[in-house]
């Protein structure tokens, strides 16, 4: 994995057809491939091969709003996506970060992209993953085989779930081509309760307790002493909710927010922009919720800072602390901005699970071409 | 689903009904998931859904059956659980009636088991034998380490201490109406009943009294046939509910019957079954008469309204639904209703449509499920700390009674109580009084 | 039996079958074996009833080590292995083939740790959905996938087939609803995938596995999120006197932005049925929409008044508000009970292709047409939120040749929910029903795949034979594999 390795070469196919075309090249030669869309995810510098965007694969196939769904080529811009369901009062519900603050850069994020990472924000504890919204995709494998697997319909368990395993799979299983969403009405309000003054272990309570009520809380986060809880629902809804939640915690001191302030708060907290203007490394840890005062605790004692996601479900860890350091506290962290740290991007798995994961990337890609070792703890 | 009988074989009548009841059947399974035995044993075999394989492949083929075959026919309860669960309304009762009639008739049974059940049939539905039988277990209780067979043994368990004298009210005569007659009703006193218990008929004829009922105890009237039914000794079972739709029928054509009243349901499950039972006999018509004017006494009384209740305390009741009550006969809300009504705060266990592991003569034959079941039955009916238990069905008292310090009594006992009768006996010292 | 074909039993395999059976009496607890002809039987299929084999053997294991320990038996004498939950499988999931043992979950019943804080549940999979749901129900939390089963079906058949049901237009499938699983693979390696966690950190095995049909491994634990009970929900029932117009109303609703936690969809015959069994009182009409909100009292009726104007505007023959729970409870028993009470009106089988929700009208009227070109009534109830559609084909197993006319419906009908944008399956599963319609759906290659990836989880294709792929797909990719 020398920097020699990492060639200057560009592709950007236009269509599907050129895309497997080029993929059928490299495996025939062996050549790896970097694959990405807008390049704005994950940090593929250390990863060999020739750069292969999905950039130009672009545009929307079908947006029936009625049928809650939406097919696109993976190229698509996210923005665009965004703006054509928001005109129809519908949005992607598992709120997809944009990491560009984050990770530097000046890519634009694609659809494609994002369900190569299975991104999710903070919505993600009310309504789901990417994966969970992902209907259908086609894909072009290792081989060059153009594939398909899933549909555009809300149901469908025809034959082996390979979308789930594409989803998130950051390119090392193939490069994705075109993906069906289900798309859902966006809220018609919503607001934010506001607590501060509160440490990780208050955070955690007070998420427990809020995700225990039939309130739907849509997001539940924590960072810098304050922990936040999002509402959302039609106008009557959200003042029903916003009055119950506060005789819940009527011993606790809470802020309300209005539904702009809530709107970029949780923006911010989605793209993690509190972490952004430096170079430290930054972790992205998934917990069981109720660890991560203890966890969130150790990762501060290696020094920096840490934030609570889904309701402390999702640790961000932005700090000096070593690779192994940091996976000794935290098994499953994996490296979102590197800074100065070595080692690979993702954990380990355990034993059974590497080996099947392997023997899947060798169905996939068996000439080991696409973004290799990417994935590899 | 599918079927494979020839024309021969549905020439038989009792065929002809089990091939049509396979036929509803669509194998969903949803009967499974409320069958006791399955829920305990987990084994497709002993639930509804894998008996009626069982049977289906029995009769198809005129096999005669195996020991494992009838050892999960057997261990059917007839709780009749699925025929409340059942969608397709599978008539399970008349397939399993058909089944174990097949079995009696071509399976034959270990010698000490054909003694058992022998001994059962004839002694257990005629009270003067159940009597001395009862009075032998206190005799025989100091050798019960000796005895070989568990099944002896639960039964020895199951025979009460203290057996009651014979109530003159069992005998045949006619009880006015308290005030103006708004029914004239039969009552069938039942027979291992009147033995173990003479307060529940006591009762029921006052309560029924109270409430405008001339009543009837109809001369020539027995046992109703379920006991030996379940056991699939037809003849026998035949024979005793012959003599009672006789014995009914003759007071229809004499004085006239608005209903016949039975307060065992297990009994009534059977009545009720009569017009079914006789549907090719001569006494077909008859037994549909006698069917159609069968009523649980709580069905009888939500229907005559309850009057003047309040008399008696408050007390928590912890109600258990009697299988033959709530799934043979679908009778579920008038016994809650009736008690809520007299004053009572009416509780109902989880799970209460599982059965208590009596059933009939279950209790005797399968003592080890029966036993979980109970314990099963007796937990989550002392957690809803109960000061009485109320049941509308013998079996089930005796099964749930042994098993617990509540006192157990009968609903219409209570309904008695509340409407002016004495507190039931059962109550008496046990914590209740005030 | 009909047109679905089977593959030879290994006669290598029925040779040795003492051998094997006493391998697994040693392996097992007595009563955990079960190999008498008369019993096994019972076991020779699922609800669907149509095709049936007896299989060499049944184990009923009560533990995962239990469940590991008949794999390797099996893997070591090359037997295969049919998973089964409670056997109500409508496409076959579960039917056994003459040379398999048959691993049931039934004894796997323990619940094995409640966690509300963490907002989830682990159990042994052979415990019942329904089961899950109420043993929530005093920490005010439920299971949200709900398919009509649910009374009977176990959650080892829920991740096989990825189940869904009425009411995931707002909560999602079984996968939506699946954190963790531990896994018996056919090595008996046992394998723990995801948990607590809201992960995963590598590649979604667990996505992978949900509805993989026992083709990839055992359940036997799985971790399931769990949901806060809503305050309250209530059903409203819409009558209309035409499919047409009903499917209209359903495509309104969702896109007004109101989401309903379920949209149901029955028709006349299919009415008549179950109203016999649950007397629900249902409108007496063409078509019927059950479509069910939650929240508070006064969050229920502003969603309810919305349902309202838009369905007024389709001018309904009925608008009906459920008045109370007893009332709520026997509209969703006749609607869950529906499979079952069709039962009533003869034999049946019952399809789950899913289309577009935007060509439910076109497909209701194509079904219509189809159905009398092949002279075979059929009747309809589906989740129409999500095109989901249970057409049921009635008609008479014990008349020869009418099951295979019914097949030949049934396929004409999975063909054209494809052929509109939908697919063949939404949620019962591949089985072996739709196994050879798979073509239909997907190309040879996009088969291939699917197949590569059952080879890296069970390279000698024990698990689950002669389902969800076309026997000869499966032959010929296993020759190839050979090679």
């Amino acid at each position: 994995m020398s920097t020699d390795a990492i060639s200057r070469t560009a592709h950007a196919p236009g269509s599907e057809a050129e895309l497997a075309e080029i993929v059928a090249g490299h495996f025939t030669t062996g050549q790896s491939l970097r694959v990405a869309g807008g390049g704005t995810r994950v940090q593929t510098g250390h990863v060999a091969g020739e750069l292969l965007t999905t950039r130009a694969v672009s545009g929307v196939v079908a947006y029936e709003p009625g049928e809650m769904t939406l097919i696109a080529r993976t190229g698509t811009p996210l923005h665009e996506v965004e703006a054509m369901l928001a005109s129809e009062g519908q949005a992607l519900a598992f709120e997809p970060p944009d990491l560009r603050r984050v990770l530097g850069g000046d890519g634009t994020p694609t659809i494609g992209g994002m369900v190569a990472a299975n991104a999710s924000g903070p919505r993600r504890i009310m309504a789901g993953a990417c994966r969970d919204h992902l209907l259908g995709v086609r894909f072009v494998d290792g081989q060059g085989r153009i594939l398909k697997n899933g549909g555009r319909v809300m149901k469908n368990v025809t034959g082996l779930d390979l979308s789930k395993l594409l989803c998130g799979s950051f390119g090392t299983l193939g490069v994705l081509t075109e993906v069906a969403m289900k798309t859902l009405p966006q809220a018609q309000a919503r607001a934010t309760l506001a607590f501060p003054g509160v440490d990780e272990a208050a955070a955690l309570r007070i998420f427990s307790s809020a995700l225990a009520t039939p309130f739907e809380i849509s997001g539940a986060a924590f960072h810098d002493g304050i922990a936040w809880l999002r509402i959302e629902g039609l106008p009557p809804q959200l003042a029903y909710r916003q009055k119950r939640l506060q005789d819940l915690f009527s011993g606790r001191e809470i802020e309300i927010l209005d539904a702009d302030a809530t709107v970029r708060l949780w923006r911010d907290l989605r793209d993690v922009t509190h972490f952004a203007g430096t170079e430290a490394p930054l972790w992205r840890v998934l917990v069981k919720p109720s660890d991560a005062p203890a966890i969130a605790a150790a990762l501060r004692g290696l020094g920096g800072q840490v934030s609570l996601d889904w309701g402390g479900g999702l640790i961000w860890y932005c700090g000096p602390g070593e690779a192994g350091a940091v996976r000794d506290i935290a098994p499953h962290a994996v490296l979102v901005r590197r800074g100065e740290v070595e080692g690979p991007v993702f954990p380990r798995q355990s034993a059974p699970v590497e080996r099947l994961s392997e023997g899947l990337r060798r169905k996939f890609d068996p000439a080991g071409i696409l973004n290799p070792g990417l994935m590899e703890g | 689903m599918q079927t494979n009988f020839t024309p021969e074989q549905l020439a038989d009548p009792a065929t002809a009904r089990s091939n049509e009841i396979l036929r509803s059947c669509v194998h969903c399974g949803f009967c499974t998931a409320t069958c006791p035995t399955y829920k305990l044993l987990g084994d497709e075999l002993d639930s509804p859904r894998g008996r009626i394989y069982l049977i289906k492949d029995m009769l198809e083929n005129n096999r005669v059956p195996d020991g494992k075959t009838v050892a999960h026919i057997d261990r059917c309860l007839s709780c009749l659980s699925c025929m409340t669960t059942c969608p397709s309304g599978v008539h399970y009762m008349h397939l399993v009636d058909h089944a174990r009639e097949y079995i009696e008739r071509t399976y034959r049974r270990p010698f000490a088991e054909r003694v058992l059940r022998w001994l059962l049939a004839k002694i257990l539905p005629y009270p003067g034998r159940f009597r001395l039988a009862l009075r032998g277990a206190g005799l025989a209780r100091p050798l019960r380490r000796l005895m070989p067979d568990a099944r002896l043994r639960a039964m020895l368990d199951m025979a009460p201490r203290a057996i009651p004298p014979v109530s003159p009210n069992d005998a045949p005569q006619v009880f006015p109406a308290q005030g103006p007659r708004r029914r004239r009703v039969a009552l069938l006193i039942g027979c291992a009943q009147r033995a173990l218990n003479t307060d529940i008929n006591d009762a029921t004829i006052r309560l029924l009294r109270r409430h405008g009922c001339e009543v009837v105890i109809p001369k020539g009237i027995g046992c109703c046939g379920a006991l030996t039914h379940h056991m699939g000794r037809t003849g026998e079972s035949h024979a005793m509910a012959a003599a009672n739709i006789r014995a009914v029928v003759a007071e229809i054509d004499g004085g006239g019957l608005d209903a016949v009243v039975l307060n065992t349901s297990g009994c009534g499950t059977t009545v009720k079954d009569y017009g079914h039972m006789f549907r090719n006999d001569p006494l077909a018509g008859d037994a549909a008469r006698v069917a159609a004017l069968a009523k649980d006494v709580t069905e009888v009384m939500a229907e005559l309204g309850l009057r003047d209740a309040g008399h008696a305390e408050p007390l928590r009741v912890g109600y258990h639904s009697a299988c033959s009550l709530q799934h043979g006969q679908q009778v579920r809300a008038a016994p809650k209703e009736l008690l809520a009504q007299a004053g009572f705060m009416v509780l109902e266990p989880r799970d209460s449509h599982i059965c208590c592991g009596s059933a009939g003569t279950y209790n005797l034959m399968q003592p080890e499920i029966s036993g979980q079941l109970k314990a099963r039955k007796v937990e989550t009916l002392e957690a809803l700390e109960p000061q009485v238990i109320s049941a509308g069905n013998i079996g089930c008292m005796m099964q749930i009674g042994s098993g617990t310090g509540v006192p157990v009594v009968h609903t219409v006992e209570l309904l008695d109580w509340a409407t002016g009768g004495p507190q039931p006996h059962g109550l008496a010292g046990a914590g209740a009084g005030g | 039996m009909s047109g679905i074909a089977m593959p030879q039993p290994d006669i290598r395999i029925l040779e040795r079958a003492p051998q094997i059976v006493a391998s697994l009496q040693e392996a097992l607890p007595l009563d955990t074996v079960i190999f008498d002809p008369e019993e096994t039987r019972a076991y020779e299929c699922d609800a669907l009833t149509a095709y049936r084999c007896a299989p060499l053997a049944v184990v009923l294991p009560r533990s995962t080590e239990e469940v590991a320990a008949v794999m390797r038996v099996c893997a070591d004498m090359g037997v295969p292995v049919v998973p089964r939950g409670a056997g109500t499988s409508l496409a076959g999931g579960a039917l056994p083939t003459a040379d398999c043992v048959v691993i049931g979950t039934a004894r796997l019943r323990d619940v094995l740790e409640i966690d509300t804080d963490n907002r989830f549940i682990r159990v042994q999979t052979g415990v019942t959905n329904l089961s899950v749901s109420e043993m929530l129900e005093p920490h005010g939390f439920f299971y949200a996938p709900d398919p009509s089963s649910q009374l009977a079906c176990t959650i080892a058949g829920n991740i096989a087939m990825n189940s869904g049901g009425a009411h995931c237009l707002k909560y999602g499938v079984t996968t939506n609803n699946l954190m963790g699983a531990t896994v018996v693979l056919t090595t008996g390696e046992i394998v723990e995938l995801g948990g607590p966690e809201l992960g995963p950190s590598g590649l979604d095995l667990l996505g992978l596995l949900c509805g993989s049909e026992g083709q990839l491994g055992i359940v036997t634990e799985a971790v399931l999120r769990i949901v806060p009970r809503p305050e309250g929900a209530r059903p409203v029932l819409i009558g209309f006197d035409g499919a047409e117009v009903a499917g209209e109303c359903v495509a309104r609703i969702i896109r007004s932005g109101v989401l309903p936690v379920a949209i149901e969809y029955m028709d006349e015959p299919c009415l008549r049925a179950v109203e016999d069994f649950a007397h629900a009182g249902y409108p007496d009409c063409a078509a019927v929409l059950i479509v069910e909100v939650e929240g508070s009292p006064d969050e229920i009726a502003d969603q309810i008044a919305r349902i309202r104007d838009i369905a007024a505007a389709l001018d309904p023959v009925e608008f009906r508000e459920s008045r109370n729970a007893d009332d709520a409870l026997a509209i969703w028993k006749g609607r869950k009970s529906a499979f079952g009470a069709m039962g009533r009106l003869g034999d049946y089988i019952c399809l789950d292709g899913t289309v577009p929700v935007g060509q439910l009208p076109y497909t209701l009227r194509r079904i219509g047409e189809l159905s009398k070109q092949h002279g075979l009534e059929v009747a309809n109830v589906f989740h129409a939120g999500d095109g989901n559609m249970h057409p049921l084909i009635l008609f008479n197993a014990n008349e020869p040749g009418q099951l295979e006319r019914a097949e030949a419906f049934g396929a004409d009908i999975l063909r054209l929910c494809v052929e509109v944008g939908g697919c063949l399956t939404g949620e019962h599963g591949v089985g072996v029903e739709k196994r050879d319609l798979m073509g239909a759906q997907y190309d040879a290659v996009d088969l291939a795949v699917q197949m590569e990836v059952k080879d890296v989880f069970d390279p000698a294709w024990l698990l689950n034979p002669a389902k969800v792929f076309p026997l000869e797909a499966s032959a010929a990719h296993r020759l190839k594999v050979a090679e």
